[in-house]
This record gives C-alpha cells, sequence and structure tokens, in this order.
C-alpha cells in the first residue's frame, strides 16, 4: 500500500513537472510592456483601405497548400438554407456572386459574375449583363438561367431559407432576357438594394434542380401564396433542395458541391477536415481578378480547412506545424503564449479590425430594465475600460452605437458613458430602485431587483463579464444570478425573449440597416428586436432612412439615432473586435480587409523557396 | 488461558487495528484538517474582518453575514455595500478590524493583479481576473466535500435499501433489482451524468450531488445483497423470523447492521470517486455554476492558461489528488482493520 501511495505521488509530480515543463519566467502584466505582442495591429481607417502584412518583394507564384483552423464545423454546407458563419466562410471559397465589394472604393459595385450592370432611372430595376466565358467546376456553362434559378430557390417559400428570404422580401420579380442578361425589380429603392440583390451566392441550377422543376414557375408565382399552396412542385422541389446530397456529408464524406469560384471542393472529412484545390480551369485566369487586391484567380494548390474546437489544441497545432493559419485565437494566447523569439520567426501575428461588436443587452420589458435611467446606470457600472484593458488584452475598440466605428454611419460627436459607479446608484435611486424593506437587496413595487445575466457555455469572455458584474452589482445591492445555456438553448431563449440581460457578439457589415434589430416591427413573433427597444421617433427615422438614397441624408438620420441609442441604452454598446491571428511566414500576399471574414485567401501564395535557398 | 485481558468491544478491536496502519492514520489527520477547513472556510478566506471596530462599536461582519444569509438578519447601515476594505479610509481613531489569514473571497476580483504567481500577498498565486487562488480553494474544498459525502449518502440509502430487499426477498424481487442495477450499470457513468446535466435547467451543486446520487448506488446494491444472502440463513435471521418479528423489523433491526460496516467501508471509497467526478464535471463546465469556485473550475480555467499560471493547476490539482488519495487510504486502513483475512 504504502508503496502504491509513493508511485501514484511520483507520478504526479512527474506530471506535473511535465506540464509546466514549457513554463518560462512570467513578467508581470503591464500594458505598456505588452504592446502588440510581436504583432501587427491593423486599423483599416481613412484612405487605407487593404493592408498587406507580409514582404512585398517577391512576385507570387502557384503551388503549395495552406492548412487553417477553424473553431466550429458547419452543420451542412446548402448555401441558402444554412445560418452557420463557419458554412458561410467556406461556401465564399466556392460560389461567386454577380457583384462584390470593389477593394479601393468599399462600394459594393465591383462585378464579377455580372460583366456590367445597369440601374433604372426610378431606382427599382437592375439589370445585370453575365460574363460569357464563365463555367461552373464540371464544365457546364453558367448563364442568366442560373442566376434566375438561384433567386427562385431563394425565394421559393417551402425553402429553408427564412433569414435570408427576409431581405429580398421586396422583391417583385425577376426574368432573363437570353441567356446572358438577368433582370431584377424590387418595390422599393432600398438603399441596400444593390448589395442584397448583387450579393447573393450564385448555384449552378442542372444540380440543385435537375428536373427542371422550377421553370414553369416565374418569380411572380413563387411570391403569389396562392400559386405556392396550389402547385405541388414547389413544395416538392423545395423538400428535395432541403435536403440535396450536394454538401451534405453522408457518413464520413460529402458530395463535391459544384461552384464556380477560385477554389473546388475536393472533400469533407466531417470531424476533421474540409478541403479545396484550385481550379485549374477557372473562368478568370487570363485577366486581373481584383483591382489593386489580387491577380488571377487563387495560388495556392490547395487550402485545407481543419475543424479544432479547442482554443489550446488550435495553438498547439500551429506550434506542431500541422495547421499554417489561425484566423482567430484567443487575446491572452496572442499576448502571453506566444511571445517567444522562436514563434515570432516563424509566425507572423496580426490583429485586424472586422465589423462585429459586442454587447450587454438588458430585455427593456423587464421590470428591472423598463427604465432607461437604470440601463443607463448598468452602462456606468461596467468598467469597460478596465475590461478592455485587463480581460480582452485592448483588442476592442470602444463603441457608442451599432455602425461599423470605421464607416461613414458612425456617429464619433457622442461621448461613451463614462465609468461612474456613484451617479449609476443615483440614478438607480431616482429611477425608484431602493432598499425598502431593509434586507440588503433593492426593490420597488416589491420586485426585488434580483435578474439573470445568460452567458454561452463556451464563451470565456462573457463568463468573466458576468461574474465581475455579480461582484459590482452585489455592492449597490443588486442580486445577479449567472446562467450558463448550450448555444442552441441560448439562441433559443433569445429568439423567445425568455431572459434578462445577455451577451452578445454581432457581425455586421460596413454598411447597416438597423430596421432588424431595432425597429419595434420586430419585436416578438421571433423578431430580431430581442431587447424589446420601441422609440417613436427611433421608428420613423429608421423608416424614413431606409429608402433615403441620398448617402448624406440618410446617414444624417443614422446620426440622430445613434443619439437615440445613446440616450436610451437598449444595449451597453461594448467594442468593436479585433481578431487576433498567426500565420505562418512562409505566406506571402497576406492582405486584411474590413470586410468579414478579414481575410481572403485568393491573393495568399507560399514561398516554398524559402527552405530550399536555406539549405 | 483463562486470565484474559479485559474484553474489548468490537470498534476497540477495529481501532487498535487500524492504528496499526500509520499511513491510514495520517490520511484520518489529513481528513480532519479538511473537514476544518469545511467547518470554517468563511473565517480562513474571506474579504470581510472577523472583528471590527468601527466608529466607537465592535462589530463582527462574518458572523453577521451567517445572519443574513439563515436568519433574515440585515446589514448595518455603514455595512450595506460590504465593502469592508473601502471603510479602511474612514477609520477614525481607535478604529481597527482584524481579516481571515487570507484576507480576500472568492468572488472578490481584481484585475490589476490578474495572473500574478504566488507571492506573499496572494499565496496561491491569482487566476485570469485576479482571483485569489487559495481563497478560491478553500471554499471549493467545501463544494468537494459537500458533493462527495451528500452524493454517496444519497446512493448509500438508495443501495443499502434496494440491496437489502433483494438479498432478504429473493426470487421476484431479487430479480428485478438485479435487472435494474445491469440496466444501471451498462451506461457508463460518466456519459450518464453529463447527458442528465446537460438537460438541467440550472446548473447547482445540489443537482451534481443528487445525480451522482441516483446513478451510483449500484456497487451498494449488489453488495449489500451478498452480505445479506450470506447472513440470512444465521441462527439469529431464523430466531426473528420464529419470533413472528415482521420483516421490517428483521431486516432493519437484526440483519442489517450486522451487514452495514463493510457497505460503509466502500463508501468511504465513493466519496473520494464523487469527489473526481465533480472535479471532471466542472472541469468539462458541466458541473457547479460559473460564481462558485470548485478545484475542478479552477483546473479548468488554468488550461486556457497554460504554460504561464502552472499555479492554476498545480495546487488545484494537488488538492484533489490529495484529498482521493486520503479517502482511499483511510478505506483501505478501514477494510484490512474490520476484515484481517483480507489482509495478505
Amino acid at each position: 500500500m504504502k508503496k502504491s501511495f509513493l508511485i501514484q505521488f511520483s507520478i504526479l509530480i512527474l506530471l506535473i513537472i511535465f506540464a509546466n515543463l514549457g513554463l518560462r519566467s512570467l513578467e508581470s502584466y503591464d500594458d505598456d510592456e505588452l504592446g502588440n505582442a510581436g504583432g501587427i495591429r491593423i486599423d483599416l481607417t481613412g484612405n487605407e483601405t487593404v493592408y498587406e502584412s507580409s514582404p512585398k518583394d517577391l512576385s507570387p507564384r502557384e503551388g503549395g497548400t495552406l492548412v487553417l483552423a477553424e473553431s466550429a464545423e458547419p452543420e451542412h454546407l446548402n448555401t441558402y438554407t444554412s445560418t452557420s458563419a463557419a458554412a458561410t466562410r467556406v461556401l465564399d471559397y466556392i460560389y461567386e456572386t454577380l457583384l462584390d465589394y470593389d477593394y479601393e472604393t468599399w462600394r459594393f459595385d465591383r462585378p464579377i459574375l455580372a460583366e456590367s450592370f445597369s440601374i433604372s432611372d426610378d431606382g427599382h430595376t437592375f439589370t445585370f449583363k453575365i460574363r460569357k466565358n464563365v463555367y461552373w467546376h464540371d464544365g457546364q456553362q453558367l448563364t442568366a438561367d442560373d442566376v434566375l434559378f438561384s433567386i427562385k430557390a431563394v425565394l421559393n417559400p417551402f425553402v429553408d431559407s427564412a433569414p435570408m428570404r427576409s431581405s429580398f422580401s421586396k422583391v417583385v420579380s425577376a426574368r432573363t432576357n437570353g441567356p446572358y442578361e438577368f433582370e431584377i425589380s424590387s418595390s422599393e429603392t432600398y438603399f441596400r438594394n444593390q448589395e442584397i440583390l448583387g450579393g447573393f451566392h450564385i448555384i449552378p441550377k442542372h444540380i440543385w434542380d435537375p428536373e427542371g422543376l422550377l421553370d414553369r414557375y416565374s418569380v411572380e408565382d413563387l411570391l403569389n401564396s396562392s400559386v405556392t399552396r396550389e402547385e405541388a412542385a414547389i413544395k416538392q422541389f423545395a423538400d428535395a433542395f432541403n435536403t440535396h446530397p450536394q454538401g451534405r456529408p453522408v457518413g464520413d464524406e460529402a458530395m463535391p458541391i459544384i461552384g464556380s469560384g477560385p477554389w473546388v471542393f475536393d472533400k469533407w472529412i466531417t470531424g476533421d477536415h474540409i478541403s479545396f484545390a484550385r481550379n485549374e480551369n477557372y473562368w478568370n485566369d487570363d485577366s486581373t481578378y481584383i483591382n489593386g487586391y489580387s491577380e488571377e484567380g487563387a495560388y495556392l494548390d490547395k487550402v485545407i480547412v481543419k475543424v479544432i474546437t479547442d482554443a489550446t489544441a488550435r495553438l498547439t497545432a500551429l506550434k506542431a506545424g500541422e495547421i499554417d493559419f489561425i484566423p482567430r485565437m484567443r487575446a491572452v494566447q496572442y499576448f502571453t503564449q506566444t511571445n517567444t523569439p522562436d514563434f515570432l520567426e516563424k509566425f507572423q501575428k496580426v490583429s485586424y479590425v472586422v465589423p462585429a461588436y459586442s454587447y450587454i443587452g438588458w430585455n427593456n420589458d423587464k421590470p428591472y430594465f423598463s427604465d432607461k435611467r437604470v440601463r443607463q446606470a448598468m452602462t456606468m457600472l461596467i468598467d469597460r475600460d478596465s475590461y478592455n484593458k485587463y480581460v480582452a488584452y485592448g483588442l476592442g475598440i470602444p463603441t457608442i452605437g451599432p455602425f461599423y466605428i470605421y464607416g461613414e454611419q458612425y456617429n464619433h460627436n457622442i461621448e461613451r458613458w463614462p465609468y461612474d459607479p456613484i451617479r449609476a446608484v443615483e440614478l438607480i435611486e431616482e429611477a425608484g430602485w431602493i432598499d425598502h424593506d431593509g434586507d440588503g437587496i433593492r426593490d420597488k413595487d416589491g420586485v426585488p431587483f434580483n435578474f439573470t445575466f445568460s452567458v454561452s457555455a463556451g464563451s470565456t469572455s462573457s463568463k468573466y463579464m458576468a461574474l465581475m458584474l455579480k461582484e459590482d452589482l452585489r455592492k449597490v445591492g443588486i442580486i445577479v444570478n449567472i446562467r450558463q445555456l448550450e448555444w442552441s438553448v441560448y439562441v433559443e431563449n433569445l429568439r423567445d425573449r425568455q431572459f434578462d440581460v445577455v451577451s452578445l457578439l454581432w457581425i455586421g457589415g460596413l454598411e447597416s440597416d438597423p430596421y432588424q434589430i431595432w425597429h419595434s416591427d420586430n419585436i416578438g413573433d421571433r423578431g430580431s428586436n430581442y431587447m424589446g427597444f420601441r422609440h417613436a421617433e427611433a421608428d420613423s427615422l429608421i423608416e424614413t432612412a431606409r429608402f433615403e438614397m441620398n448617402k448624406e441624408k440618410r446617414n444624417a438620420m443614422y446620426f440622430r439615432l445613434q443619439e437615440i441609442f445613446h440616450e436610451e441604452q437598449p444595449y451597453t454598446f461594448m467594442f468593436y473586435q479585433r481578431d487576433p491571428g498567426a500565420y505562418l511566414k512562409e505566406f506571402h500576399g497576406v492582405k486584411w480587409i474590413p470586410i468579414r471574414p478579414g481575410y481572403k485567401l485568393y491573393s495568399w501564395w507560399r514561398n516554398t523557396s524559402m527552405a530550399g535557398e536555406a539549405s | 488461558m483463562s486470565e484474559m485481558a479485559p474484553a474489548r468491544t468490537y470498534s476497540q478491536i477495529v481501532g487498535s487495528q487500524f492504528r496499526k496502519n500509520k499511513l491510514a492514520v495520517l490520511s484520518l489527520h489529513v481528513i480532519y484538517v479538511l473537514l476544518f477547513v469545511f467547518i470554517f472556510a468563511d473565517f480562513l478566506a474571506n474579504d470581510k474582518p472577523i472583528v471590527m471596530r468601527y466608529q466607537g462599536s465592535t462589530y463582527f461582519p462574518v458572523f453577521r453575514e451567517y445572519g443574513v444569509r439563515w436568519f433574515g438578519l440585515n446589514w448595518q447601515d455603514a455595512f450595506k455595500s460590504q465593502q469592508f476594505k473601502i471603510l479602511e479610509d474612514k477609520y477614525g481613531e481607535g478604529d481597527w478590524a482584524i481579516y481571515p489569514v487570507i484576507p480576500y473571497s472568492s468572488t472578490e476580483y481584481n484585475l490589476q493583479v490578474k495572473l500574478q504567481p504566488p507571492s506573499r500577498a496572494h499565496i496561491f498565486g491569482t487566476d485570469e481576473l485576479g482571483r485569489d487562488v487559495l481563497s478560491q480553494m478553500i471554499h471549493g474544498a467545501r463544494v468537494s466535500l459537500l458533493v462527495g459525502f451528500v452524493a454517496v449518502a444519497i446512493y448509500v440509502f438508495i443501495g443499502v435499501i434496494l440491496g437489502a430487499l433483494a438479498g432478504f426477498y429473493g426470487g421476484i424481487i431479487d430479480i428485478v433489482i438485479q435487472r435494474m442495477i445491469e440496466i444501471m450499470i451498462t451506461f457508463p457513468r460518466m456519459f450518464l451524468i453529463i447527458t442528465i446535466v446537460a438537460v438541467m435547467e440550472t446548473q447547482s451543486i445540489l443537482n451534481i450531488m443528487i445525480i451522482l446520487g441516483l446513478t451510483g448506488w449500484t456497487g451498494v446494491a449488489r453488495f449489500t445483497r451478498g452480505e445479506f444472502l450470506k447472513v440470512k440463513n444465521e441462527d439469529y435471521v431464523v430466531a426473528a423470523k420464529a419470533l413472528g418479528y415482521r420483516d421490517f423489523r428483521t431486516i432493519f433491526r437484526h440483519v442489517l447492521p450486522n451487514t452495514l460496516t463493510p457497505v460503509l467501508v466502500t463508501a468511504t471509497f465513493g466519496v473520494a470517486a464523487a469527489i473526481l467526478i465533480e472535479s471532471g464535471l466542472s472541469f468539462l463546465g458541466f458541473g457547479a455554476p460559473p460564481e462558485q469556485a470548485t478545484w475542478g473550475s479552477l483546473l479548468s480555467s488554468a488550461r486556457d492558461t497554460l504554460p504561464t499560471g502552472w499555479w492554476l493547476t498545480t495546487f488545484p490539482g494537488l488538492a484533489i489528488f490529495i484529498t482521493v488519495t486520503v479517502y482511499n487510504l483511510v478505506g483501505e486502513g478501514l477494510r484490512d482493520a474490520l476484515d484481517p483475512r483480507l489482509k495478505q
């Protein structure tokens, strides 16, 4: 017995020693000392629209493989019915859109599959001329029929694409004029029309609807509920579409996805990786692909997206050479675990801004948060700067509203609420939350100030936020309960508005329309105004701005809207995010852009000779 | 042989046998220490003073906290915010406070000192929010021991009753209970627990204790059943039956006391196993709620900071290891002392 104890004990000691072998002397944490931790901090402001973080002295070469790590695996890869960000990132390699952002002006007017486009004088109709030299990965030609089919699939009411379809709700008709012209009309001159009508993935008709079930129906038919109810073929198509084997794993593998982009779908080994090979017959191989950004399609022979859910395992895999690029790592890894000279010599660390902001949402319909003074007080009780400095390692950019911080919609004239617990307590008391019964907890009308902070189980940062808030509010007589929920349950509760407080990240765009989240139309019925924000002036501003095509006038309305948000504090707006990442220095042409996911692999190439020259 | 030493009672014999095992005795003392920590955690690590003199009156904030929590008392107006450290600025002539040895609570955070290695101010260092690790471990010890004891109490209770019924009656009751046991043990316990925890609405230690209790009774039931089979034909049982005692009395007054000791020995091992499972669950994030410090959740938060935060793994890891080991050693010692035949 003594012996077994000794053996156990020595094994434990050995394990501890092994676990700490990588241990280095730790300097005390100091913000100035930390700086950028040997990485490049990229803020795309002003005229700088694309940033290249790799040396520019070499000309690109084809070949090589890039292995990157994603934290989540898409549930499937049907581009219209999928809602996960992981799926979108993968599908962007395969599919293309009619238009895309111009990477110099960041306007959504660069023709991709369209050769050119025109807008009718009244602004209602968009006409796209489709390129004549575009071929699908299986060799068939891409024509206006495919584009028309794609919009039909989206608009088919039985296809599970409701979130996407809501953006297309103003579409009234669409048709082809010959094989290379596509025309689409909407009932309103909405300012985001160009982005929506030119920005959806085009999918091949011959793969998704080989029997031509939708051929008989026009877009008008699909929008007419009396037709869609009557015609069985529409439902039949949708059922087949929703469960189409394309991009849906069967066993370990998935059927190859046919697209038109610079990469061809290669393999999806579920639970392990998704891979793409360079499209040797890419239609655009002989012309400049993106002005000022990259040339001639893709350089890399192969891209492998590895799925590694655990952050620690991702970093270990990078260090071990199993992967070449981690787009998003944890801040603590970026700032404290990758500072060795070895790592910095081999890898380039980069932190880049993406249009996504974090916030704490107060359910405006709960008794605690129905008074704006309480919401203002909550904002002033949260020491956002300390949180950013110590928990987020300074990666956040404080924001006062929902618009992209470097975009034209953002109102820079508004000053953030300060961290001021004393004023906050005064406001809470003004609102009537006083400890009437002397039990140490504030109450009003017999309701104790005792609310639940819902935290998604995987999110360490919101867990920390909740723990800090709990401790701070306890001191002013408010009880916070923390509830950790599985992501799917969390989202369900959010949609049903069954929560008091949530902490979330919203991924937006360079230009966004606040209608979806902030208009009172979208409260309840699973609408996205989860906080229940109601404000008459805000509603009318949002409605008018949507159809105001003059940018200056529109942005003036959004400036006013942000003043209302600031005053009302339906959210406590926290930070725009910088994502910290790292890639192997062998890669060149590494460019960072302000739209998600923050990088596009088209321009990346691998300087494989680096190793060769050295030997 | 007629001049025997004064007759020794059963417990004295067992006691002297147990004391021969030095390691088990040592382990028992470690358990005493753990029990001490369990009971007096609030006096060992707390951000409230034990005694304080403030503006001419003497207060006992730690005791007051118990009063507030359990007896419906209220905090004095001066202490509403419970920020005693800030009050120090207002100290007048002759004001003083005596703080616990570790003057930090397990939830008190201070971002300025996050991830500090062990130092004089924070003996076991601090975590990612600058909370004191030692304080979290002291309060975490409460969770671990509580989970261990309550879960085992629940499953010993269930297991003994079911095992007793099966062993005593045999026949159809025995068959049914045996099949129940077999069904239970076909599920891997950890997965079963994780599945149940995943569908629970709220996270609480009570849930964990109940789930551990409801899933762990099979071993005890089998053991008790075996013991019952051994003794049910003993003369005293037959005598009890012949006297017309009701079955209830026979089982619980006559048979059970004679079979319980070995069952309780296995329970000691059970405590160790329950502590380990709770740590595992907390490590995976299924265990105690996030504001509750436990050894497992400390280890889990350490995983993100390795290799830099070695103190976050080492101390909670050692605490789990030592606790589990001492319970096993005491269990072994008891088993050997109770049943010398087993001793090799």
